[in-house]
């Protein structure tokens, strides 16, 4: 217990330094540049529009946490097939590598004309492609790039296509995948922000900060990045959590070295 | 001879890159500078940048007038015009210094001024607001406590403070009790049926459902198959166009002052003109924006008259009471935190520029300015 709280004290304390060092930068300073509100301003305007702003995580939440679910599904699914079967390794890859060079600019338009200006789906689908391709990418490398004598030692027992990948592929490919899952965590949050400027809900965390920073209220805009930052932070420390679950070795390996 | 060319590329690159970087933030636009008179010193010309709240047309229409007729080019300014668009905020640009002068709905000034942007407003041509809640007729909606469960478009950054006034005093919690959807500056949205009721000018959106063709009848809809919500007569409308300017440099710069007062002059000079030569202002428009139908254009000039004329205490002079009431509405309806701080408003510039164009003889109230009837047609050509 005492090591946990020791190995966490050092991201604490450099953040505690970083938020004092900024409220008391701008209390000294003064700058015109109100751009750039106090921590405390942005606290405050936090607790002032929590109604407001709790809507709009409900929205834009569900659609992160939607599109992020989907994503991964799709993702693992792709890379399981990829990894079965080389034509769809041809057929697939470059596809995905295509889809995910679209930026979301040209595509947000396009689905809120086809799903409808109101529709969660637009947004989902934007969430549901960036999530992909890291998921996809990242796990195939991982039930792809095994050792070839663990390949040969389990054919040497007969093993069957899917007892090979359930006892070598898999467990290979999970770091691979819980590196790209904390990656899509983020993108999952910045995919759907950006695809709600675009037209639909007001009520949702884009609209808020667009609109927000537009009518110079900068505490406000900033309180719902905030907002959206923490959705982004509690998303990559359940990635971890299930990490640790599905890894337990991984996890003793660390804490071993660091003794 | 191997590390030298390995040095050498890697110094080539930071070169490349640092000059990249060097021409990106070179390149400034140096046209919005006000010149002083001495500096200017042959032809003795001001250059003033003016932001409009939104593309180019007939709601301008006085200040493109007041360039094509020379009105500016009289008093010594060179005025640009910088068109405003979607996500351009007058009051912020000219906070910035980008601008020397914005046009801005009074609200949508008033919000950012109370963060902290230093401006005032200078002048109001604008009496009444032109701001429209429009639905189907068939829709039940003619009331804003009909929006209660409905879908309700508009444009946000500002444009809706008018509709969230209206909601509170009919008892609704936009946040709540209606779902605001943003709607994009056209009505599509309202024809396509994914919006219940839509945010229209009087002036310009309105018009484009009566310029669309109804598909169940095959003619241009009607105002009988739309109700509309005008929120002067729900009582939560706020001022709309102003022109504001930079509070501070008005204090500290006295030729500033003095190119605010001709600005102002020759801008009303334009509406004058605009109000008794509306077919050649609407000509004016026109060749500023080619794009725009001329059918259109004239039903907004017709419409924007009739938010600025007839101007009892002369046009362009804000009346106490109508700001009053705007602040009320603003303060009670939540939109602003409190009433404004320090002076958000003068009138002695206007009032000056008004008793200029006065005594040279022109009809500064427009008492007997009268609507006309305009036909629109499909397309707004």
């Amino acid at each position: 217990m005492i090591e946990r709280l020791r190995s966490m004290s050092p991201p604490i304390i450099v953040g505690i330094v970083g938020l004092v060092a900024w409220e008391l930068v701008l209390q000294v300073l003064q700058p015109d540049g109100f751009v750039l509100p106090p921590p405390s301003d942005i606290v405050a305007s936090l607790i002032a529009t929590w109604d407001a702003i709790w809507i709009a995580v409900q929205s834009t939440g569900f659609v992160i946490v939607t599109g992020l679910l989907f994503g991964i599904a799709w993702g693992v699914l792709g890379a399981l097939v990829v990894s079965w079967y080389r034509l769809a390794d041809e057929m697939l890859t470059p596809l995905a590598i295509g889809v995910s060079a679209i930026p979301i600019i040209a595509l947000a338009p396009i689905f809120n004309a086809w799903f409808g200006l109101l529709s969660p789906r637009s947004n989902q689908l934007i969430v549901v492609l960036l999530v992909f391709f890291p998921i996809f990418i990242n796990t195939t490398r991982g039930l792809t790039d095994i050792d070839p004598d663990q390949i040969d030692l389990m054919r040497s027992y007969g093993a069957s296509r899917w007892q090979i990948t359930k006892e070598v592929r898999i467990p290979n490919a999970m770091p691979f995948f819980f590196t790209a899952l904390k990656i899509s965590a983020a993108l999952a949050v910045i995919a759907a922000i950006v695809s709600e400027y675009f037209g639909g809900r007001q009520d949702a965390l884009g609209p808020l900060i667009v609109q927000n920073a537009g009518l110079a209220r900068y505490p406000d805009a900033w309180a719902a990045v905030l907002a959206g930052s923490l959705i982004g932070i509690g998303l990559y420390a359940l990635a971890r959590v299930v990490e640790r679950f599905a890894m337990p070795w991984q996890t003793a390996v660390n804490q071993g070295v660091e003794g | 001879m191997t590390g030298w060319t390995k040095r050498g590329t890697r110094l080539a690159l930071l070169l490349a890159a640092l000059a990249m970087v060097a021409a990106a933030c070179g390149s400034t636009d140096d046209t919005t500078t006000t010149s002083t008179a001495a500096e200017a010193a042959p032809a003795e010309m001001t250059d003033v940048a003016l932001q409009l709240q939104w593309f180019t047309q007939a709601q301008f229409a006085g200040y493109f007038a007041a360039v094509d007729q020379g009105f500016y080019e009289e008093l010594g300014l060179n005025v640009e015009i910088l068109e405003g668009g979607v996500d351009i905020v007058p009051a912020t640009v000219l906070a910035s210094g980008a601008a020397d002068f914005a046009l801005s709905w009074v609200p949508r000034a008033l919000v950012p001024r109370e963060e902290g942007l230093d401006i005032v407003n200078i002048a109001q041509p604008f009496q009444r607001s032109g701001t429209l809640q429009v639905a189907f007729a068939d829709s039940g909606i003619a009331t804003p406590a009909d929006l209660e469960g409905k879908i309700v478009g508009n444009w946000g950054f500002g444009n809706e403070f008018e509709l969230l006034a209206g909601l509170r005093s009919a008892g609704l919690d936009p946040d709540t009790d209606v779902t605001l959807a943003q709607q994009q500056f056209d009505m599509l949205a309202l024809l396509a049926g994914d919006i219940d009721a839509a945010q229209a000018m009087t002036y310009n959106e309105y018009a484009q459902v009566l310029e669309t063709v109804n598909p169940d009848t095959g003619e241009l809809y009607q105002p009988e198959d739309l109700n509309v919500i005008n929120w002067s007569d729900v009582g939560t409308a706020m001022l709309n166009d102003g022109i504001w300017a930079d509070a501070g440099r008005l204090e500290s710069d006295s030729e500033y002052r003095e190119t605010a007062v001709k600005f102002v002059e020759a801008s009303l000079k334009g509406w004058i003109w605009c109000r008794d030569n509306p077919d050649e202002c609407v000509q004016v428009v026109l060749s500023n924006a080619p794009i725009l139908g001329q059918s259109h254009q004239t039903w907004q000039l017709n419409e924007i008259s009739a938010l600025i004329w007839p101007s009892p205490l002369g046009v362009g002079v804000m009346d106490q009471t109508l700001w009053d009431q705007t602040i009320e509405i603003a303060t009670s309806e939540q939109i602003l935190q409190a009433a404004p701080e320090g002076t958000a408003y003068i009138t002695d510039i206007a009032q000056e520029a008004v008793d200029n164009l006065k005594s040279q003889g022109l009809d500064v109230v427009g008492n007997d300015w009268q609507r006309v009837e305009v036909e629109l047609v499909e397309g707004g050509n």
